[in-house]
């Protein structure tokens, strides 16, 4: 027999309260790293696009106004040493709708010559570059994309467009790109889009956003204002944002769920710190002349404030655990991909995010036991042992 | 008999500690719950008035809302097939189109200060448009004059973005640069058009470099069923596609919809926590007294008396929490902002609700915590209600 | 076998209670040597109990001294006397005390946890310890599956089973039958008798007093009178 047993057999003593307070500690925790989840996720995404070190420039006003793809001379035009401009992207949206089916696929066009160099993080290899450029139909599918739609390398795929002119096009899948930040899009050839715009009879030469390719992140502050005071009083102003600033604002038209689930977070906190709280305070209140049995006996002071400290935190975490382990894997067998767009397509189950997660859930219960544990410390052993 | 409530009453006292955290664990989950409540009620308000079965929107087809439509001027002339079905204008004696364009401006948000920002729709109509749109009504200045560069500003937008109070002006055109003046303010009632600013047909169309509609709304004749009329569109001599306009933004509602079912989700599990919570409280407090209700027993009180007493002091702690829980919903509000903005489903604009503490979702609130604690107290409620007298009084 | 005297000079205990002192101990003397069985009696608030507890450690005199064996308790800080506690003094209760959740022998080992000690050899001095108390065949019973004499054996084997000097009893008969009292009062004769452990039991009850070898009276704090039984040794008795 250990300690560790004796504190183990306490909260067997109890077992309706132990079942009680664990699970409603573990309803909220399991909340708790779902939302963790998603805001970690959106970190880790927006962190690693900010070593990307890529600029958005798009209309003033809004991105749905086009600009003329001239701009991207322009921007190259502010500097042909190239000292601070590695490579500009022009974008088109596309909105490639599955036929017969209302699911929109966030589908751009980019630029074919640059699009390799300014999305390092899609992952082009030679090979895939070089099946990139020989093939205007071709495309690359974020695994996002590709898991639920079942598209494979060589895959021919049609898609129909969701914005005028609403033109049909047929695809060649030459790379599944395996990044989390480009899990949900999918890219294909701009040329490939403006010749076949050009035979609609509409005009092609328009893109809603250059995504340029810094060299450092000095050059990225320059260049953002370089650029929009460059087309300052043309009829085609831009406006220039990092990444992060640039995702933010979708997110939050989107009801910033991660605000959301920040908030929640914090509210599940609370909760569980209030459920373990109450526990330990019923149970050390109920068990206050067994303690002072314990120090009669010879336990000094800090042992039970150990014991007590120590029941907390093993309620907490196995409490957590309930909690966590079910959510995890319920988000890892259904992962919530499969509905689409960013913020809650994001929602994808991290190390980071389960072990910040237990984290808490040990704060907790050194918090709610701390209270009960100091006043187990101070117990008065005369006193507990006269009281009836 | 029943025991007198200052019995209840006074016992959430005894056990002080326990009591105030188990109140705290209920505010908390009320909090978002009558937020929760709150995003529902406003959601649904905006949407019940938008339910006119008789105004029709056409779009091109395939399109799923009036951002990614196009229909040319030649394209909406088809639309005259439709003359018989269409309601007659009383003084002109033509029928009730109107031919309506919808861009995006991007505006500042007042609820940070402007540190971000949302695409409000502009939609271009000609002067049919308010009588087709019949919720319309200006509130505020007067009514924007064709090949004017005026526009006039929704209710709603008007107190949730900078810079759209009357006499302000607002930069509009392809490339920003032209300022229309804001002559006046309207309300549709509380619909989603009320996230809009609306301006001249022509100017705007010029001023964006458009030649096609974005879409033509129908007044119908009362005689006619929109759902024959949505066939007829759907035909093959029109080929266009339309939706009545609580078909229409229920769709756009979709998005707002599954965010708030997310919520819903999180709030009911909560909810669950919640009841458990107080289940644990109302078991320790059994515990505690159980030599007490050996001896109310003795003194002729039924195992009901004690378990309803039991229960009654669950909801006494649910409604407390509940109440704490609800100011403090109002608190955040105040200080953080009632408004709340989502993109539609497919609009790719705003649309803006008002989030407000109602006398009713106050009741509905309370409503669903007193249900809680009554979860949560039956199990030791009943167990109150079995103790067994000669063993409880002969315990230490 | 370990047993120790116990010596107290002059010793006082003031209790405040709204800034109001309540005196219990009044400068009291009184030696026990080792060895010896000490019934404690006196009417309710003459300081019997807050006696055994300055003499277990529990407690700190306000002034005056407590020897016990080697160890003067006053100049011991709480970390000192808890650890001293552990090694030299056993408590039994009028509630036993038990903890409900562990068995019999768990609850002797208990104090053993203390010490560094192999788990072997724990096992046996549980064994030991309930053995003689008489209940060696009831080591994987909890206290709910047990009588309350039976209950106040173990609580007696989780007294001795750290092989103390004193064992300090207090009211260790107060919640028992008339048959059962004698079984446990029979069992401390033997532990002192036996084992030669010092000890001191607080008790209002005569007939338990005389299983002491003394008695020592107590009145608002100050010693009244000692007497000396005439009880046999149960060694003689047998």
């Amino acid at each position: 027999m250990t300690i560790t047993y004796v504190l183990m057999q306490n909260l067997k003593r109890n077992p309706l309260r132990s079942t009680l307070t664990a699970v409603a500690f573990a309803l909220p925790m399991g909340i708790f790293v779902a939302a963790i989840s998603m805001v970690v996720a959106l970190i880790r995404i927006s962190e690693s696009n900010q070593q990307e070190l890529r600029l958005a420039t798009h209309h003033k006003t809004t991105i749905i106004n086009m600009l003329p793809e001239g701009h991207r001379m322009k921007i190259e035009g502010l500097d042909p040493d190239r000292k601070r401009i590695r490579a500009v992207c022009g974008m088109r949206w596309y909105g490639g709708r599955v036929p017969n089916s209302q699911t929109v696929i966030q589908s751009l066009a980019a630029d074919a010559d640059t699009f390799p160099i300014v999305y390092t993080d899609a992952g082009m290899t030679p090979a895939d570059t070089e099946a990139w450029m020989k093939d205007r139909t071709a495309c690359v599918v974020g695994y996002g994309i590709a898991e639920q739609r079942k598209w494979k390398v060589g895959d021919r795929i049609t898609l129909d467009s969701s914005v005028p002119p609403y033109l049909k096009l047929d695809f060649n899948v030459v790379k599944i790109m395996r990044t989390e930040s480009r899990a949900n899009v999918m890219y294909f050839r701009r040329d490939y889009l403006v010749e076949s715009l050009k035979s609609a009879g509409v005009e092609g030469g328009l893109c809603n956003i250059f995504w340029i390719k810094c060299a450092d992140v000095p050059s990225m502050r320059s260049l953002q204002d370089d650029i929009d005071s460059s087309f300052a009083n043309s009829p085609n102003e831009t406006k220039s944002e990092d990444e992060l600033a640039f995702a933010a604002g979708f997110i939050q038209g989107m009801g910033n769920l991660p605000g959301l689930m920040q908030a929640m977070a914090i509210v599940v906190v609370v909760i569980i710190a209030m459920v373990a709280g109450n526990t330990m305070m019923m149970s050390f209140r109920e068990r206050s002349k067994e303690l002072a049995v314990f120090k009669a006996i010879g336990f000094p002071s800090r042992r039970i404030f150990g014991i007590v400290l120590g029941e907390s935190i093993f309620l907490a975490m196995f409490g957590a655990m309930i909690g966590i382990v079910p959510t995890v894997i319920l988000l890892i067998s259904f992962p919530l991909r499969q509905f689409g767009f960013l913020p809650i397509a994001s929602l994808e189950v991290s190390p980071m995010a389960v072990g910040l997660s237990v984290a808490i859930a040990l704060l907790v219960g050194v918090a709610a036991g701390l209270w009960p544990a100091y006043q187990a410390l101070k117990l008065n052993t005369v006193s507990a042992l006269r009281r009836a | 008999m029943a025991l007198p409530l200052s019995y209840n009453w006074r016992n959430l006292f005894v056990r002080r500690t326990t009591t105030a955290l188990t109140i705290l664990v209920i505010a908390a989950v009320v909090g978002v719950l009558s937020w929760m409540l709150g995003f529902w009620t406003a959601l649904s308000g905006s949407l019940s008035f938008a339910q006119d079965q008789h105004k029709l929107i056409v779009l091109r087809q395939a399109s799923t809302s009036e951002t990614n439509s196009a229909i040319p001027p030649e394209e909406s002339n088809k639309l005259s097939q439709l003359d018989r079905e269409v309601a007659l204008d009383p003084t002109s004696g033509q029928p009730l189109k109107s031919p309506e364009m919808i861009v995006q401006v991007s505006l500042p948000r007042m609820s940070d200060g402007g540190r971000t920002r949302a695409n409000v729709a502009v939609r271009g109509l000609t002067d049919d448009g308010f009588k087709v749109h019949r919720n319309v009504r200006i509130i505020e200045g007067r009514a924007f004059q064709q090949g004017q560069l005026e526009v006039i500003v929704g209710e709603s937008i008007s107190r949730q973005f900078i810079g759209l109070k009357m006499g302000d002006t607002l930069d509009l055109g392809y490339s920003g640069n032209r300022g229309y003046k804001i002559v006046g303010v309207f309300s549709a009632g509380g619909a989603p058009m009320e996230s809009e600013v609306w301006g001249p047909l022509t100017t705007l169309m010029n001023a964006y470099q458009r030649n096609a509609y974005s879409s033509v709304v129908l007044r119908l004749d009362d005689k006619f069923n929109a759902a024959d009329v949505i066939r007829k569109v759907e035909g093959p001599t029109i080929q266009l596609t339309a939706q009545t306009e609580a078909q229409y933004w229920d769709a756009q509602a979709k998005n707002v919809r599954t965010y708030l079912f997310i919520v819903s989700g999180l709030v009911g599990v909560m909810c669950v926590a919640a009841a458990f919570s107080i289940a644990n409280t109302m078991y320790s407090s059994v515990a505690a007294r159980s030599r007490e209700f050996a001896m109310l027993r003795t003194i002729g009180f039924s195992g009901r008396a004690i378990m309803v007493s039991i229960m009654i002091e669950a909801v006494f702690l649910s409604v407390i929490g509940g109440l704490l829980g609800c100011a403090g919903a109002y608190i955040y509000l105040q200080i953080m902002g009632r408004t709340k903005d989502m993109f539609g489903a497919s609009t790719f604009t705003t649309m803006a609700f008002e989030i407000s503490m109602t006398p009713m979702i106050v009741v509905y609130s309370l409503g669903a915590v007193t249900l809680v604690g009554l979860l949560g107290a039956l199990t030791p409620g009943i167990r109150a209600a079995k103790i067994r007298v000669v063993e409880a009084l002969r315990e230490a | 076998m370990s047993s120790a005297d116990i010596e107290i000079k002059k010793l006082k205990k003031v209790y405040y209670k709204d800034k109001m002192e309540i005196p219990v101990l009044a400068g009291l003397d009184l030696s026990i040597s080792a060895g010896e069985f000490v019934a404690l009696m006196g009417p309710s608030g003459s300081g019997k109990s807050t006696l055994l507890h300055l003499i277990g450690g529990l407690d700190t005199a306000t002034a005056g001294s407590v020897r016990v064996g080697e160890s003067l308790l006053e100049t011991m800080s709480e970390a000192q006397l808890t650890s001293w506690r552990s090694r030299h003094v056993g408590f039994i209760f009028q509630m036993y005390h038990l903890v409900p959740v562990l068995t019999a022998a768990q609850n002797v080992e208990l104090p053993l946890l203390l010490f560094k000690m192999k788990s072997s050899e724990r096992k046996e001095r549980v064994k030991t310890a309930l053995t003689i108390v008489g209940l060696g065949d009831r080591m994987d019973h909890r206290p709910n599956q047990l009588s309350g004499g039976q209950e106040q054996r173990v609580a007696i084997a989780r007294a001795i089973v750290t092989d103390p000097d004193v064992i300090l009893a207090d009211e260790p008969t107060g919640d028992l039958d008339a048959k059962t009292s004698e079984e446990i009062l029979n069992l401390l004769n033997l532990l002192n008798e036996e084992f030669g452990k010092t000890i001191l039991m607080v008790t209002h009850d005569p007939k338990a007093a005389a299983h002491a070898k003394k008695t020592v009276h107590l009145e608002k704090g100050q010693l009244e009178r000692e007497e000396f039984s005439n009880r046999q040794p149960m060694a003689a008795a047998r």
